[in-house]
């Protein structure tokens, strides 16, 4: 079985101890309105104009999305071994929502911790229970993210249903894997006073963290030739 | 940090010293010297005696170690015409033709006072002088100076002559400034310490800042401080340990040191504001090759980091041993956006240098020269950036040689041809440059030569040679070249896309009308992506390079020393080819020093750095450091630093020589572009040195905007 990736990052600070690679999986079932990384939602390979950041040169269009046996995924990041282990790092899939990939991740896993790498995930939680139940005990430490809490708002902002993730959530914490609930904040969304006070509630007994918003969140949409949802959101939001 | 510390830092950022300075016109003086024929040596004595007699003492409020510049220009001690016409009768000069880019030996001066080595001069003058007069019979047979014949050692005696007034000038000064300082309230005397030697860490630090002073204004420049929690450390420990100084009084009067260095500097530029070589270098071992790390050094990188100016430029000695701790408290500074420490690894570095012919001792006790360039402290008169070759323009000089060639006897031409060639290019221009430099001089300066090793007991000013004197010939635009080779192998001899002829025609021309070529070169494979099809021609490019001037010898005695810098030829040699095969236009810059090609795609710093790390860098240990750019977001999260202390500590494990890092975000180096004025505390590393992005001229401020940012 082959993954979809659209980028494969090295030291990436943000996603757990030690030097890290992440693995960001293409495709996810959410439409969240501050996706800052909206070529990691569509599961089909796209087109997308780089940036040319700073560069003179203007900006070629390149492909997202290459596909990889879990044997070359392994091999490739199997190459940063030596420092992972100096460094107590690892690896981390994200996306995108990697567990939207539940099967090749489980093919993958294997062969990473076969060679004493600590593996994370970041996840939505946006999954069918039964390919959270088979992927969640695999991994070392998950990051799992907690964005609205009420239905209708969660449909508003992500066009999910909560409840999925809520019922992904309730075996995580009975599940014994090291987790850390996220929550990106949201100007506008969920930041109130009173959002994070029910954030806080929701994760009693837990680890959680609330991640800044990134002011940058919408600027690969038009490389993509899309808009960014929250253009156009009155001030408050940006 | 200290009210008055903080007080002094502001007041000294803001440039508070200069309404102490005044212009002073040396043309009389140049004047007289070319009429009346005054000797090379002669002249370096009386510009001393002159600059430190227009020199008058000045005092910032709150200051407790003193000496600042209060003349704004050094006399020139030779006309153009006089140095071009010693160019024109062969003799070749490194840079102005003064010492420069070297550290004297301060701590045995600190230690012994100026009064020893007055008495050391006027001892050796009297045994010259007797031996000129016949007398003072030859010790040994050996010793063939004794047994010259009447007339004897006018040069020994010349040199010991004018040091002991450059000396005495020094100490005048010092004397002029106890004079006016007496009135000040709680004023330390400086003389006595200066004359006798310092007996506590203040008074250590302020023989320090003299003496340092007093070689600007030799007319060296680009001096370093070298070791100095070696040297200054028997004074903090006593100090300490007896109780008259406490570790925040330690810390306090290190800041004081080290705001001092900022306090002339912008009278010091180099190719570029900033660029004045004020290096210091912490940790590694001892001379007898125990650890160094110590207490000081520790204080160092604390003060430094309270202090977040440009100088003093501080470096630090690891090895495989170092602990992780280490490496964080550098890393924390790196957070800091100062650009430094620059890194350099003594297991790659101390055998280097022993092979180049150095004694264990002294290359254990290796320092750097204002960039990168290992040198030792006191006994090396190395000129260890006299020159460099231009990778990339022997390798388009190569390509245009095998274009015409080709032209002219038709045959298959293999990708070996094209290595042959290029390697027959650089060597080429090696020894092009080691016949350049056959005959180099360098300018004397007797007060420098007294604060160094063996000089007065040789009766030989440092500029006539030293222990050690070595030129350095950097290799620039490694990364380019490689891209470049890679290039061409994949787009003229495996996907043959183009000829070797068309491909220079296309270089001319900047890829006009094959926009599929310029895409192809673009993603041919790049060095920085642990990608062995680049990193094997960088392998192979090192190899050579690092044997390329073997068996070659200065008439001074050196050898010549390649290495991996670039000082400012990144932007010079970048000039002096059109576009190049790996995609990079015309006009567009090289990459400073060991470093991959602006703006291509690389995986990340990890695959920087093993990219960087494959070639054997103990061949090219004359320096230049891996730089790498981070985004400074990087420091955000808490465990930031030591993510990047790691990123070191394995480029140290692969026997990387030396690297830095620059914290830098593109957004605000833009911003700061347009509004100077909102970032004058903004610091960046240019190539070898830290120095504010505002006071750079756009063409280097550009180039920094288009490194390769490493985003986490
Ligand atoms: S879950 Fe993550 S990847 Fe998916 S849309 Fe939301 S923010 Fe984007």
């Amino acid at each position: 079985m082959k993954g979809r990736i659209f980028e494969i990052r090295e030291f990436t600070l943000h996603d757990g101890p030690g030097v890290r690679t992440t693995v960001f999986m293409k495709g996810c079932p959410l439409r969240c309105a501050w996706c800052h990384n909206p070529e990691g939602q569509s599961f089909e390979t796209e087109t997308m104009r780089s940036a040319a950041p700073g560069g003179s040169a203007p900006g070629a269009d390149r492909t997202v999305g290459r596909d990889w046996t879990p044997e070359d995924l392994a091999s490739e990041l199997l190459k940063n071994a030596d420092i992972m282990a100096q460094s107590g790092g690892g690896v981390t899939f994200s996306g995108g929502e990697p567990l939207a990939q539940c099967g090749f991740i489980l093919e993958t896993l294997p062969l990473l911790k076969a060679k004493g790498v600590d593996v994370a995930v970041e996840t939505s939680g946006y999954v069918p229970l039964e390919s959270y139940r088979a992927a969640i005990p695999q991994f070392d430490f998950v990051y799992q993210d907690v964005k609205l809490l009420d239905a209708a708002e969660f449909r508003r902002w992500t066009c999910g249903d909560v409840s999925v993730v809520l019922d992904n959530i309730a075996y995580l914490r009975e599940s014994g894997v090291r987790f850390v609930f996220r929550v990106p904040l949201v100007p506008g969304v969920n930041d109130s006073p009173s959002d994070r006070a029910a954030f806080v509630e929701f994760a009693r007994g837990c680890r959680m963290e609330f991640l800044p918003y990134n002011p940058a969140a919408g600027a690969k949409y038009p490389l993509l030739g899309r808009k960014f949802p929250l253009d156009g959101i009155p001030d408050a939001i940006r | 940090m200290t009210e008055r510390i903080k007080s002094l830092l502001e007041r000294t950022f803001d440039k508070e010293q200069a309404k102490f300075r005044r212009d002073v016109d040396w043309k009389p003086l140049l004047e007289r010297f070319v009429a009346e024929g005054v000797s090379d040596m002669a002249r370096a004595r009386i510009g001393l005696e002159e600059m430190l007699k227009a020199e008058t003492p000045a005092f910032m409020d709150g200051e407790r170690l003193v000496f600042l510049r209060t003349v704004k220009q050094i006399p020139d001690l030779h006309t153009e015409e006089e140095m071009d016409a010693r160019r024109a009768a062969g003799t070749a000069f490194g840079e102005k033709g003064v010492v420069f880019n070297m550290t004297a030996d301060f701590g045995p001066a600190i230690r012994d006072g100026l009064e020893t080595r007055l008495l050391e001069i006027d001892a050796r003058l009297a045994e010259l002088k007797s031996r000129q007069d016949g007398g003072f019979p030859a010790q040994d047979g050996s010793d063939r100076e004794s047994r010259r014949p009447a007339g004897g050692d006018a040069e020994g005696i010349e040199f010991l002559e004018n040091a002991m007034l450059s000396v005495k000038a020094v100490i005048d000064l010092a004397e002029r400034y106890d004079a006016a300082g007496a009135a000040r309230p709680s004023y330390q005397a400086v003389a006595p310490a200066l004359r006798k030697g310092a007996r506590n860490f203040h008074e250590a630090l302020q023989t320090l800042r003299i003496l340092h002073y007093a070689m600007w204004c030799e007319g060296e420049y680009h001096c370093g401080l070298g070791r100095i929690d070696q040297y200054l450390h028997p004074y903090y420990k006593a100090d300490v340990e007896s109780g008259r100084l406490s570790e925040d009084g330690a810390l306090e009067e290190l800041e004081e040191f080290f705001i001092a260095c900022n306090r002339d500097s912008d009278l010091y530029i180099g190719i570029q504001q900033g660029d004045n070589g004020q290096s210091v270098m912490l940790g590694g071992v001892t001379r007898d090759g125990k650890p160094a790390f110590n207490d000081l050094s520790r204080l160092c990188l604390k003060a430094c980091g309270e202090l977040k100016l440009v100088d003093p430029k501080i470096n630090l000695r690891v090895d495989k041993s170092t602990p992780l701790e280490i490496y964080e408290l550098g890393t924390e500074l790196t957070a800091k956006g100062l650009g430094f420490p620059q890194y350099a690894n003594d297991d790659v570095v101390i055998p280097a240098l022993q092979r180049w012919g150095y004694e264990l001792e002294d290359a254990r006790d290796y320092s750097v020269a204002a960039c990168w360039e290992f040198l030792i402290p006191g006994c090396g008169m190395d000129i260890n950036n006299i020159d460099a070759v231009s990778f990339v323009g022997a390798l388009d000089r190569a390509l245009r040689n095998l274009a015409q060639r080709r032209r002219d006897a038709e045959g298959g031409l293999r990708y070996e041809d094209v290595e042959k060639e290029f390697f027959a290019e650089i060597q080429r221009r090696a020894d092009a440059l080691v016949e350049k430099y056959a005959h180099v001089e360098i300018l004397p300066g007797p007060f420098v030569s007294v604060i160094s090793t063996d000089c007065i007991k040789k009766a030989r000013d440092i500029s006539k040679g030293a222990k050690y004197n070595n030129f350095g010939i950097h290799g620039t635009g490694i990364a380019v070249a490689v891209d470049s080779l890679a290039s061409v192998r994949e787009l003229v001899f495996e996907k043959k896309l183009v000829t070797l002829e068309e491909l220079v025609k296309l270089l001319d021309t900047d890829f006009a009308g094959r926009p599929d070529v310029l895409a192809a070169a673009k993603s041919a494979p790049k060095m920085g992506n642990a990608d062995a099809r680049a990193d094997d021609l960088a392998k192979w490019i090192i190899g050579f390079w690092g044997h390329a001037f073997d068996g070659k010898r200065n008439d001074r005695g050196g050898i010549f020393r390649p290495g991996t810098g670039s000082a400012m030829y990144y932007i010079w040699h970048a000039r002096e080819v059109p576009a190049s095969p790996d995609g990079r236009l015309k006009g567009e810059p090289l990459s400073a020093n060991w470093a991959p090609s602006l703006d291509v795609p690389v995986k990340g710093p990890v695959s920087v750095v093993r990219s960087f790390t494959e070639p054997d860098l103990g061949l090219v240990c004359n320096g230049g450091p891996l730089t790498i750019e981070i985004h400074d977001s990087a420091f955000a999260m808490a465990d930031g630093v030591e993510k990047v202390a790691h990123l070191v500590k394995f480029f140290i494990e692969r026997g990387g020589h030396q690297m830095q890092i620059n914290t830098i975000n593109r957004e605000t180096l833009k911003d700061a572009q347009k509004h100077p004025e909102r970032h004058r505390h903004l610091i960046v590393r240019v190539w070898g040195w830290s120095g504010y992005f505002v006071e750079l001229d756009k063409e280097y401020q550009d180039q920094i905007i288009k490194r390769v940012e490493l985003k986490g």
